[in-house]
């Protein structure tokens, strides 16, 4: 940067870095696809895995959804926040060097995961199944990444932040306050760690972060982004600053308290139940906000709709967002759920996001981008007019067979007969019933994965025909703003707003005479204060000078986003394991009370975590009378106050397993585990013959039980140093049962540890010794 | 404030952007505010007042109107020896009884419930007892610690009592497998000649086919 003369310097932006993102999510997001059609395969066809552990479903499907978010998104983010942000403050990247590291950075966290994941290596929560290591670099890349954003915004020649920015700090702010919470975890070895939530607490954490992954990743730096690129490509107005300003605020604070519509008519309380549905509907409106925005800027550009492929990717996305927005909360009506959770027409959800949404912004960014980039035209036209029909068709397929299949299974498990007894008491006739969709999604899938090949095609070629451009522009010197930080803050606005949300906050938590008192005293502080303020004229509205101090900008988003987590999450985790337990005393019903696991049986579990059981299996029983006929008695708070972490899952391709403890023989799950097929002709459940080959290293349960330990399981210190011996044992009495049925295990088998842990699951401690009863057997013999 | 116009660029444009600043569609309007008073409501019949069961309350209403209509079916009598021996003489039922037998029992009690994890069923010895009631509740309660599962919940009374008669029919056939386990039981003059008519019914039909 050079003063071309005092009032004016000259600034070239940094495309270069651009460039790269550009090109890591051309690339990346064939890789995510790909591995979806893949999984899709082996839905269908479970020799797709090829028999082989690493290329699982449980193993690829995490692999699947972290490369789509973080790996293809992410990437898409990163070239529209780096390219629209240097124009939108008219000012260069404030340094070189962390976008380098940002961007080199994030490339090896991906590669990172492609190769932990097949591993096995994985922290068993959705979307944040990267092990510790990772994480820690994760978090470092985002603070490198939000470092050099602020700086820049610091160092604007723009005097005001435009909406796109807006979006951007929100997820700055949120993903960073998201990723550290849900990952606080304890190592046991560089590549094991254990949540240091348990249970109930840690479902909460989960889907707060994960509900949160979609809002903050998926959400809103892509509507920044759409705030940037489809006014530009529709060379339109943009059509409502005001409701620009209503929907942003009111979608950054809503959306942190959807989570827990993840866990509805679970064993979660039922007031955080209540707050997870009620918020989901009221983010209905600020949702559709954003979508308004996008699709009202293009009129008067219709017609470019037939002619230029960017406006059609972003019209169909934009519609598909809303789709997605309308159907969220649908789902999230307690009723609703109780019909759709667990099935594939979440599946279908997610993608008519994913797909619609993301990746259709994505090919619009892309199409209109790379030609800048790279000062050319794009190369075909048609190619991309292909794209687009071929995508919006897979999409469409995609998703309807998800529908289908989502509805039939909901109701095929909830069907009665006459005398109120299980209609279709097999779960396989459910999964053998979704066997058309799956196959038609598959089409849809691979539908969509040759129209981003086309796109691929379509970049590669425009970039070899063009050369990378170099931009600069003549700025004029910012005058300082003048703003006081605190008179922002400590404006009307902000102290109307804290007492609208102040309100029903008090009067939920505190009870009916101490709410109204509080209250009182907030009204007459925010009345007071809204009278002095009111009574001077501003000349400039107080959002015009909000948007000119980014960080009382920035604070105020953190607090909006703060409130909903707090209010969900503290009473959970302050509430300590001994609150479920209490309860179950008051009403002399120790039964639900869970007994932490035996050395064997933790083995067992991360076993079980290891290899993605999460992914199809639930353990969670709802209270209905169609999963209490199926699986037994209704999952309770207090059955779940050691696991760490908890595994209720999200999804059923297979059963429920909480109550198949005792259920089966031993003998039973070491067929069904050796192939599924053998004990339930026609499910689609990967061959886990591998774990009779390989071995428990019983050597470090000691360390994982002292870990576990300190986060308050009740092990004694002599426990733990017998862990090994106590494994052992229980697996004599494991692999002793299976020889009566001519079947030889190892004791140090995974086999054998998983066999023990699903056996205890759902029910109290199993004997990890012969009774005295059968060693006098033994000696008699 | 200057008057308020439809599609009024504001003064500011940034990197070229301009922005109208119309005022939200009253539609989009009533749904925010609706959702909202929806929240609330909702929040204050089923939390602050209790009005409305929630998920677990809803169960146990759900659960009382099932065991009404058990209730209400029991009273013309549950199973007994002799409804069920009356079932194992319908070649219907003792078909259907087949099926989920197939299905649900195979794998520990081997295809012609010779035996494997589980015993064999077609001898004339039971550990738990050899009166039809006595299989009805075994197969209902299950045997937990011998691995036998429950299945009374699952398959509900109706499709357990098939399954009885299908192992009814079944009694004292021999087919060879696992060794005889428990202790001998003598089938009643009744249940004997249910037996041979059902054998001679089947016996019957093959011919004829």
């Amino acid at each position: 940067m050079e003063s071309a003369n005092s009032m004016t310097q000259r600034v070239e932006y940094d495309d270069h870095v651009v460039r790269a993102f550009t090109l890591a999510t051309t690339i990346w997001g064939a890789v995510g696809l790909l591995l979806g059609v893949i999984i899709a395969t082996q839905l269908s066809f479970w020799q797709a895995n090829l028999d082989t552990s690493w290329l699982q479903f449980g193993r690829l499907r995490p692999l699947h959804t972290n490369g789509a978010i973080f790996a293809w998104v992410g990437n898409m983010i990163f070239a529209g926040v780096y390219y629209s942000t240097q124009r939108l403050l008219k000012a260069r990247m404030a340094s070189d060097l962390l976008s380098w590291i940002h961007f080199w950075g994030w490339q090896l966290i991906i590669v990172a995961a492609a190769i932990t994941l097949p591993m096995g290596l994985t922290q068993g929560k959705e979307y944040a199944e990267l092990i510790w290591p990772i994480d820690i670099a994760v978090v470092v890349v985002w603070v490198v990444f939000a470092i050099n954003f602020f700086w820049t915004l610091a160092r604007r020649n723009e005097r005001n932040l435009y909406v796109a920015l807006w979006f951007y700090i929100a997820t700055i702010v949120t993903v960073a306050v998201l990723y550290i919470v849900n990952n606080l975890q304890l190592p046991t070895s560089w590549t094991h760690s254990y949540s240091i939530f348990m249970g109930v607490q840690d479902a909460l954490v989960q889907w707060w972060y994960g509900h949160n992954a979609v809002a903050f990743f998926l959400t809103t730096p892509v509507l920044g982004i759409m705030y940037y690129f489809l006014p530009k490509a529709a060379e339109r107005p943009v059509y409502s600053y005001r409701l620009s300003i209503v929907h942003f605020w009111t979608l950054v604070f809503i959306y942190i308290w959807a989570g827990p519509h993840h866990l509805l008519n679970t064993a979660l309380p039922d007031w955080a139940q209540t707050l997870g549905m009620v918020f989901s509907v009221m983010l209905w409106a600020p949702s559709w906000g954003g979508m308004l925005n996008g699709l009202l800027t293009l009129r008067g550009a219709w017609d470019k709709l037939r002619t230029d492929p960017v406006i059609k990717f972003f019209a169909v996305a934009v519609t598909f967002y809303g789709m997605a927005t309308f159907e969220g909360p649908l789902l999230a009506i307690k009723s609703v759920n109780a019909l759709g959770h667990y099935t594939d027409w979440i599946i279908g959800h997610v993608h008519a996001g994913t797909l619609g949404w993301n990746g259709f912004m994505t090919a619009g960014l892309l199409y209109w981008l790379v030609p800048r980039l790279w000062g050319t035209k794009l190369h075909s036209k048609r190619l991309a007019d292909a794209h687009f029909w071929i995508g919006t068709f897979g999409i469409l397929l995609y998703v309807s067979s998800m529908w289908i299949s989502g509805v039939s299974q909901g109701l095929f498990w909830q069907a009665l007969d006459a005398e109120g007894f299980l209609k279709f008491p097999d779960f396989i006739e459910g999964l053998t019933a979704s066997h058309f969709m799956y196959q038609m999604r598959l089409v849809g899938g691979i539908a969509y994965l040759s129209g981003y090949l086309m796109l691929m095609f379509n970049v590669f070629a425009t970039i070899r025909a063009g050369s990378p451009q170099k931009v600069t522009i003549e700025v004029a010197a910012l005058p300082p703003t003048g703003l006081s930080f605190w008179r922002l803050i400590f404006s009307g606005p902000v102290l109307v707003s804290a007492l609208v949300i102040g309100a029903p906050i008090l009067l939920g938590i505190s009870g009916v005479i101490t709410g109204i008192v509080a209250l009182v005293l907030l009204e007459v502080l925010v009345i007071g204060l809204v009278l002095h303020y009111g009574s001077r004229r501003e000349e400039r509205s107080w959002h015009d000078m909000i948007e000119a101090h980014p960080l009382a900008f920035t604070v105020l988003v953190l607090v909006a986003i703060l409130i909903g987590g707090m209010v969900e999450i503290i009473p959970t985790v302050v509430a300590t394991k001994d609150a479920p337990v209490q309860a179950m005393a008051d009403t002399g019903n120790y039964d639900f009370v869970q007994r932490p696991y035996s050395p064997l049986e933790l083995e067992g579990r991360d076993i079980y975590v290891s290899e993605g059981c999460y992914v199809c299996h639930s353990q969670m029983i709802r209270p209905f009378r169609h999963e209490t006929l199926r699986y037994g008695e209704y999952s309770r708070l207090a059955e779940f106050i050691y696991d760490t972490p908890f595994q209720w899952g999200s999804k059923r391709t297979g059963p429920d397993l909480h109550r198949v403890g005792g259920k089966y023989a031993n003998v039973w799950h070491y067929l069904h585990l050796n192939d599924a097929r053998s004990t339930s002709p026609g499910s689609n459940m990967p061959r886990y013959n591998h774990l009779s080959r390989e071995h428990v290293d019983f050597s470090h349960t000691r360390t994982k039980m002292q870990a576990l330990r300190k986060l308050g399981v009740p092990y004694t210190n002599d426990d733990c140093e017998a862990a090994e011996t106590t494994a052992l044992s229980q697996a004599q009495l494991v692999i002793d049962d299976l020889s009566t049925q001519d079947v030889v295990l190892d004791p140090n088998s995974k086999m054998t540890a998983l066999i023990a842990y699903l056996q205890r699951l759902g029910r109290g401690p199993q004997p990890i010794a012969p009774s005295l009863e059968e060693l006098s057997q033994a000696g008699g013999h | 404030m200057s008057e308020y116009k439809q599609d009024q660029v504001r003064e500011h444009s940034f990197d070229g952007i301009q922005e109208f600043d119309n005022r939200l569609p009253n539609w989009w309007l009533w749904i925010l505010y609706g959702s909202i008073v929806f929240a609330v409501g909702y929040w204050v019949v089923f939390e602050t007042l209790g009005a409305v069961p929630g998920p677990n309350g809803r169960y146990a209403l759900e659960m009382e109107a099932a065991m009404e209509a058990q209730l209400a079916r029991m009273a013309g009598g549950g199973p007994r020896n002799e409804s069920l021996n009356l079932m194992a003489s319908m070649p219907e039922k003792v078909a259907e009884g087949r099926a989920l037998f197939e299905t649900y029992c195979v794998v520990c009690h081997a295809d012609q419930a010779q035996g494997n994890v589980g015993p064999n069923l077609t001898d004339s010895y039971w550990i738990h007892g050899g009166q039809p009631i006595e299989i009805y509740h075994t197969v209902t309660e299950g045997v937990p610690e011998k691995g036998m599962a429950a299945w009374g919940r699952q398959l509900g009374p109706t499709r357990v009592q098939k399954v009885v008669s299908y192992v009814i029919s079944l009694r004292n056939t021999n087919v060879a497998g696992k060794d005889p386990q428990g202790e001998l039981y003598q089938m009643t003059v009744d249940e004997e000649n249910a037996a041979d008519e059902l054998n001679s019914e089947d016996a019957g039909e093959s011919a004829t086919k």
